[in-house]
């Protein structure tokens, strides 16, 4: 509290400032390294639910986990080839 | 009788784990409860020797397990402080000397000699955690307000939710003096960094290694800062939740504080 009054006064940050946005850096990166099976699992059940509504392009699709700034993405990128007619179920 | 077993764990190595099982273990007996603290860094061992009992080991925890001796065989009993108990590593042994299995099995006969089994978990995450965490109830996660403990802490924490066992964090080795000119983390920074509840805080004191030198336990110590800070985790582990974890604090009046922030006098 009084730290970061300070620091707006003084504009300077202390060291321990910057250890917790390391870490808090570090730390997200760290718990999103998912094992590859995983992301296999994932995948193949996001193709599922996405191909009940549309003709997609398998060979042609990507998943990607990405970082910018201070957000992490899941990117799940995929070509459309139609529409499928859409039945409702019973 | 249906004891609880907690795991003391950490990741990183040299924050204090053993001197907090030793500490914690130590004061819950002193409290009144029949309490076993089994080294469970098989092949390094030493909470035998921070408890001052390594002269009087026979049998030790593999010996348990492999049904070379009876659990109360390998129990020593300490003589300072009733009803507490030390099952030793074994020295000769690796890690592969015990399976997640034989642990489950023991720890059924554990649970009804003890109303408390600390489990010394050795650092890292590999087969000596498999085993020690194996047959836990709950953890207690050791760290110090240091970037690489934090780190490591973190990802036990994450292993340990994935096995169901529900962790709670102890930051010890806090040097307020430090945390107030803000080149320490403190222990609130941790909380946020880790977002896990809180068993206790323990202050940076020399005497813990005055005591070890000696291997007599620092909860018998009453002028102990950090003696007193484990007696009061090990009320909260023998459910006095309510018992308010203090800020170790620089004691310092709100005014001086704000003098010397900005600049009058120290």
């Amino acid at each position: 509290m009084l730290n970061d009054f300070m620091k707006k006064f003084f504009g300077k940050s202390s060291s321990k400032e910057t250890a917790k946005k390391r870490l808090q850096f570090a730390l997200v990166y760290d718990r999103l390294e998912v094992s590859d099976d995983i992301l296999k699992d994932m995948k193949n059940e996001i193709v599922a639910v996405v191909s009940r509504y549309f003709v997609i392009d398998q060979n042609q699709m990507k998943l990607d986990i990405t970082r910018k700034n201070d957000l992490s993405a899941l990117i799940f990128n995929t070509p459309i080839i139609s529409a499928k007619a859409r039945q409702r179920m019973a | 009788m249906q004891g609880k077993i907690i795991v003391i764990s950490s990741g990183k190595g040299g924050v204090g784990k053993t001197t907090a099982t030793a500490s914690i273990g130590a004061a819950l007996a002193m409290g009144g409860k029949k309490v076993a603290v089994v080294d469970m860094d098989i092949g390094l061992r030493n909470l035998d020797v921070v408890m001052g009992l390594e002269n009087r080991i026979v049998f030790n925890i593999v010996d348990v397990v492999h049904g070379r001796c009876k659990v109360q065989q390998a129990a020593i009993r300490d003589r300072r402080i009733e009803n507490l108990y030390l099952i030793p590593a074994s020295q000769n042994d690796n890690k592969d000397a015990l399976t997640p299995k034989d642990m489950i099995r023991i720890s059924k006969e554990l649970r009804k000699k003890f109303d408390f089994i600390l489990m010394d978990c050795p650092a890292g995450i590999e087969q000596g955690f498999e085993n020690a965490v194996a047959a836990a109830d709950e953890a207690v996660v050791v760290c110090t307000p240091e970037v690489s403990s934090i780190r490591d802490a973190d990802r036990v924490i994450g292993l340990l939710y994935a096995k169901e066992i529900p962790p709670k964090l102890l930051v010890n080795r806090i040097v307020p003096a430090m945390v107030e000119k803000g080149d320490m983390l403190s222990h609130q920074d941790v909380v946020d960094v880790l977002s896990i509840d809180l068993v206790g805080l323990v202050e940076e004191d020399n005497q813990v290694v005055v005591s070890t030198n000696s291997g007599n336990p620092i909860v018998m110590q009453d002028n102990s800062k950090a003696g007193q800070a484990f007696k009061r985790i090990a009320m909260r582990l023998n459910g006095q939740p309510d018992l308010p974890i203090e800020v170790s604090g620089v004691s310092k009046s709100f005014w001086k504080k704000i003098r010397s922030k900005i600049g009058f006098g120290k």
